[in-house]
């Protein structure tokens, strides 16, 4: 049974955190961890499809969300997935003080930079678990 | 009088390319389409979110732009806001083949063909916000979510 982690970003549309997000997991299940992990679409979590919920339910997942809403946090938990972690990435936005990341719909050199970092977080958070 | 202003929800799914083009074509009809106004909700706020969001389709005229032909975006208003107004289904416009890539997702992946996609998907977008009526706008207000999606 495919026992890989499930990384899901809340990928928002209004601010560049959604973005961020989105960018940071998908760079950690292409590059950091393919064989570790893999994403779901978080829009077909949210229909409440059995086949989405098979594929949730009952497996550790970490959760990357851009704003306080906590969208895909509530999403997964509410299938039935274990949140392991739960990633603010405006917690490391925070570190970066005065920097341009860029818009909801491309990313700039900083944003690039701080969503690699979150990336990071999001890896060793992975092969801690698995 | 409040001025009229289309709803267009994104699926961005994350596992295939044309979750990623529905999110580049709803931003940029929002950010580029000057004759009518348009906002955006994201769309898991549907269920982290509360009856203010739930109210979207029902303040607005709502057009689902999804990836995919599994259609998250347009079921999941549908079942949880209200009645659409329209609705994309990206792999109709850029094939199958090309909406289920799994390789080729990331922003910075794109290449000038993937953006000609997102033109094009755009275009349809703008054609169908082109065919509502401003009668099916209800006028009411929306506070729209902390996110800033409005």
């Amino acid at each position: 049974m495919d026992r890989k982690v499930k990384v899901v970003p809340c990928s928002g549309i209004g601010k560049v955190y959604g973005l961020m997000a989105r960018e940071a997991v998908l760079e950690a299940v292409f590059d950091l961890c393919p064989e570790k992990s893999e994403t779901v679409c978080l829009g077909y979590i949210v229909t409440g499809d059995k086949e989405v919920k098979e594929r949730i339910e009952g497996f550790d997942c970490i959760t990357v969300d851009g704003c306080p809403k906590m969208c895909a946090a509530k999403n997964v938990s509410m299938a039935g997935g274990i949140v392991i972690e739960e990633i603010k990435v405006l917690e490391t936005v925070k570190e970066h003080k005065g920097k341009k990341f860029g818009s909801p719909t491309q990313l700039d050199a900083d944003g690039e930079a701080v969503t690699s970092e979150i990336a990071a977080k999001i890896a060793r958070k992975i092969n801690e678990i698995n | 009088m409040a001025e009229f202003k289309v709803g267009v929800l994104s699926c961005s799914g994350e596992e295939c390319l044309g979750g990623t083009i529905s999110r580049l074509a709803t931003r940029k009809v929002l950010e580029e389409l000057k004759l009518v106004e348009t906002v955006t909700l994201c769309l898991p706020l549907y269920l982290a979110g509360g009856k203010e969001e739930r109210n979207f389709a029902k303040v607005f005229p709502t057009i689902s732009v999804d990836g995919c032909d599994k259609l998250c975006a347009k079921r999941s208003t549908e079942k949880y806001s209200g009645k659409i107004s329209g609705f994309i289904d990206v792999s109709k416009i850029i094939g199958n083949e090309n909406a289920l890539n799994t390789k080729i997702v990331r922003n910075r992946d794109l290449k000038d063909q993937h953006h000609e996609m997102v033109d094009k998907v755009t275009s349809e977008i703008v054609k169908m916000i082109g065919s509502i009526s401003p009668d099916s706008w209800s006028g009411k207000s929306f506070r729209g979510c902390s996110c800033g999606s409005e």
